[in-house]
């Protein structure tokens, strides 16, 4: 059966074609049958990992040969879908987290004059989505990275009437396209190395020990590696090029969940865990990994601390556990990092959800400044905002900290104390931010200023159901070596060895569940226990409250060393160098010869006797001429 | 005892003289178009000339076509004259100079 794998990403594509034809008749139901058609493709989903799974571990690679795509001499591209363990947890979490945030959309954007088109928008995003994680080879994942991109940029500037809606469509944009260009490079780089873009061929090609010539000239996978890491840093919002995801949540909030925090940013993710052959011949690469994820985890981390909108505190969450991934990425614990995205699907779109009840209770509002109180309102919405809360800050049994915690474990037992170090203070401030957005919205004094209300079942529903993902997510791994989705994936991505050096397991747990309560109770002392006027603390800091509340002046360093040198030489080129130089030259080219021509036209003066003299003066010339040179 | 053929010469080169000269300095159109059928003649005597010089007939024949092409172009040239006259009350050439800048 795992030949109807086309059927999984064709379902979406089909609620697209329908939505973006007749979703103005549909009404309302153009979100049911968005749905409707989103869960189909979660059970055919459901079906292909069944059959999957039935397999033996080793045999668990499925290719479907849809058709040729590209056939240009040496240079052959078809189109086909791989289903191997790796792709079918993506898939599942793609289709399964969708379809809940889908049916969620139905309510949160009943209403909306585009209601029809956003579900387009949102179904073609999941196919995009689908072709990225089921793709063969290099180039149709790059057509779903493209995909996914385009979509963002539809659906974060879904009410473009707003001003800040469209131009924070247009910086995601341009910013994921920087590192979307070094990611093509990279892939023309794969081709020209490896004379292939198939999975299959180079992934192989590659694990058995590569031959000499095949690692001439040196450097050459460190090359590839990185333009691949550039494209996915762009895609998943890590530093540098982070700046776009908080802007994004100018989107509708069903459309954060889905795609700015539970599956198209962890598309990078996916690429290096695809592409680890790569980073492991490089070795330099996977310690810029490293990195780049411990940097953005820390750094995503304490600018959450200093924002006020609810979103704008789980869109840098969202980036800090990116930089999570990454970290366990780099530190070769390719398994957790995945188990991480798996878990963080579910209590970020948990939480970004809950975050839009709350919104959609307010009507709009979502400034943690004026809500407060809101349990008694909202109990449903505050219960499943709980879950999510306790799951990311990494408080046991819940899902994130099975998946935090094997990183951490990951990052001390590979010798990387420092970076373990780094991680813990990222996690204990990922503990403290959560606590202070719960403690504000949902506890604490009512400072709201509308009366709130709790949201349909139509949108408490899902948020239930992703709420006991985010309880349970954590049994699918409860051990880094032995769990079940470690298991799973060990043929695509290698086995986890034992931990031979660091300190022990249930030290390192106790460490991080420390950390993580350290961090859930200082966020109670400031934000929730009424001893600490949270206002005044404010004001006194209101220095670092900028800074973090500015993302560290990120955004206002590239203005000004970017943003500004280029408007400048644009205005230069446009008003200086084309207006006087280009344009000089062209109107200069005309001015001579207009001026050429007034002289010139003087001969002709319309005397035929002046006309015959100069008959008469040529012949004479030319009898000359003719007669000296005989 | 022939005469010899650079007597006719000089005549041909008197007469074309002439003939420059009057497109050259007079404005009416009408003694223009005259002093160009002297030139035209001018070249047919030494064509003739040349013909006879020769003992052969091919100048004779070609100061022929001269003749008709001078015919033709007189109607053609009169009639041009002629209109320019109806409409403007003036043969000067120097009047008609309106094909200029």
């Amino acid at each position: 059966m795992l030949r109807n794998v086309w059927i999984v990403p064709a379902l979406p594509l089909a609620g697209f074609a329908i939505n973006l034809f007749f979703g103005k008749r549909l009404g309302r139901w153009a979100g049911v049958l968005a749905s409707v058609l989103m869960l189909a493709s979660f059970a055919v989903a459901l079906g292909l990992l069944a059959d999957l799974v039935r397999l033996p571990g080793d045999h668990r690679l499925f290719v479907r040969h849809l058709y040729e795509w590209i056939s240009v001499g040496s240079f052959r591209v078809a189109a086909d879908l791989r289903v191997d363990p790796l792709s079918m947890t993506m898939v599942m979490v793609v289709t399964g987290v969708g379809a809940l945030i889908h049916v969620y959309a139905i309510g949160y954007m009943e209403g909306d004059p585009r209601y029809g088109r956003f579900f387009a928008y949102l179904n073609l995003f999941c196919f995009f989505m689908l072709t990225l994680v089921l793709a063969q080879n290099f180039l149709l994942l790059y057509v779903g990275w493209e995909g996914v991109g385009l979509c963002s940029y539809l659906l974060i500037g879904f009410w473009f009437e707003r001003p800040a809606a469209a131009s924070a469509a247009k910086k995601a944009f341009v910013t994921t396209r920087i590192g979307d260009t070094f990611m093509l490079i990279g892939i023309v780089l794969v081709f020209l190395r490896l004379g292939s873009l198939d999975f299959t061929h180079v992934l192989v090609d590659l694990r058995k020990i590569p031959s000499p010539q095949l690692m001439q000239p040196p450097g050459v996978y460190t090359v590839i590696a990185l333009m691949l890491f550039a494209g996915a840093i762009g895609k998943s919002a890590q530093v540098p090029l982070h700046v776009w995801l908080p802007d994004a949540m100018e989107g509708p909030t069903p459309v954060s969940a889905l795609i700015h925090a539970a599956t198209m940013v962890t598309a990078g993710v996916y690429l290096v865990a695809r592409t680890h052959v790569f980073f492991e011949i490089s070795g330099v690469a996977l310690t810029v990994v490293l990195v780049v994820g411990l940097v953005t985890a820390l750094y995503a981390a304490t600018a959450a601390l200093g924002q006020d909108d609810i979103k704008r505190v789980l869109a840098y969450s969202t980036i800090s556990q990116l930089g999570f991934m990454f970290l366990a990425l780099g530190l070769r614990a390719y398994a957790a990092a995945i188990f991480l995205l798996v878990t963080h699907a579910f209590y970020k779109a948990l939480m970004f959800l809950s975050a839009g009840s709350v919104m959609h209770g307010l009507e709009g509002e979502a400034d943690l400044k004026k809500m407060g109180a809101l349990r008694r309102a909202m109990p449903v919405t505050t219960a499943v905002f709980g879950v999510g809360a306790l799951a990311i800050s990494g408080v046991p049994p819940f899902a994130g900290f099975f998946s935090k915690d094997q990183i951490l474990a990951a990052a001390n037992q590979t010798g990387h104390v420092f970076a373990w170090i780094v991680a813990l203070a990222a996690a204990f401030f990922s503990a403290l931010y959560i606590a202070r957005l719960i403690f504000l919205a949902f506890f604490g004094d009512d400072r709201t200023e509308r009366h709130a209300h709790e949201s349909p079942p139509v949108m408490t529903v899902p948020l239930g159901l992703l709420a006991v993902g985010a309880a349970f997510g954590g049994l699918l791994g409860l051990s880094a070596v032995t769990g079940r989705l470690q298991t799973f994936l060990a043929p695509v991505l290698g086995e986890v060895a034992e931990p031979t050096r660091g300190l022990s397991e249930a030290s390192l747990t106790l460490v991080s569940v420390v950390v993580a309560l350290a961090g859930v109770l200082l966020g109670w002392f400031v934000y929730g226990s009424g001893r600490i006027d949270w206002v005044a603390l404010r004001v006194r800091l209101s220095s670092l409250q900028r800074f973090l509340a500015h993302g560290w002046y990120v955004d206002d360093i590239y203005a000004g060393v970017l943003v500004t040198p280029a408007k400048a030489a644009s205005a230069f080129l446009a008003y200086v160098f084309d207006l006087h130089v280009i344009d000089g030259m062209v109107n200069g080219l005309g001015q001579l010869v207009t001026g050429l021509a007034a002289a010139g036209r003087r001969v002709q003066t319309g005397l035929v006797r002046n006309y015959a003299l100069a008959f008469l003066v040529g012949a004479v010339a030319l009898f000359v001429y003719v007669g000296f040179r005989l | 005892m022939r005469t010899p053929i650079s007597y006719f010469l000089v005549v041909s080169a008197l007469l074309f003289t002439v003939g420059t000269v009057g497109v050259l300095v007079r404005r009416n159109a009408l003694v223009i178009f005259m002093s160009i059928e002297l030139q035209l003649n001018a070249v047919n005597l030494a064509l003739v000339a040349f013909s006879r010089m020769h003992g052969n007939l091919n100048g004779q024949v070609l100061a022929f076509f001269s003749m008709v092409v001078a015919a033709a172009e007189v109607v053609v040239g009169l009639a041009i004259i002629v209109a320019i006259y109806r409409r403007r009350r003036s043969a000067d050439v120097d009047d008609a100079s309106l094909l200029k800048w």
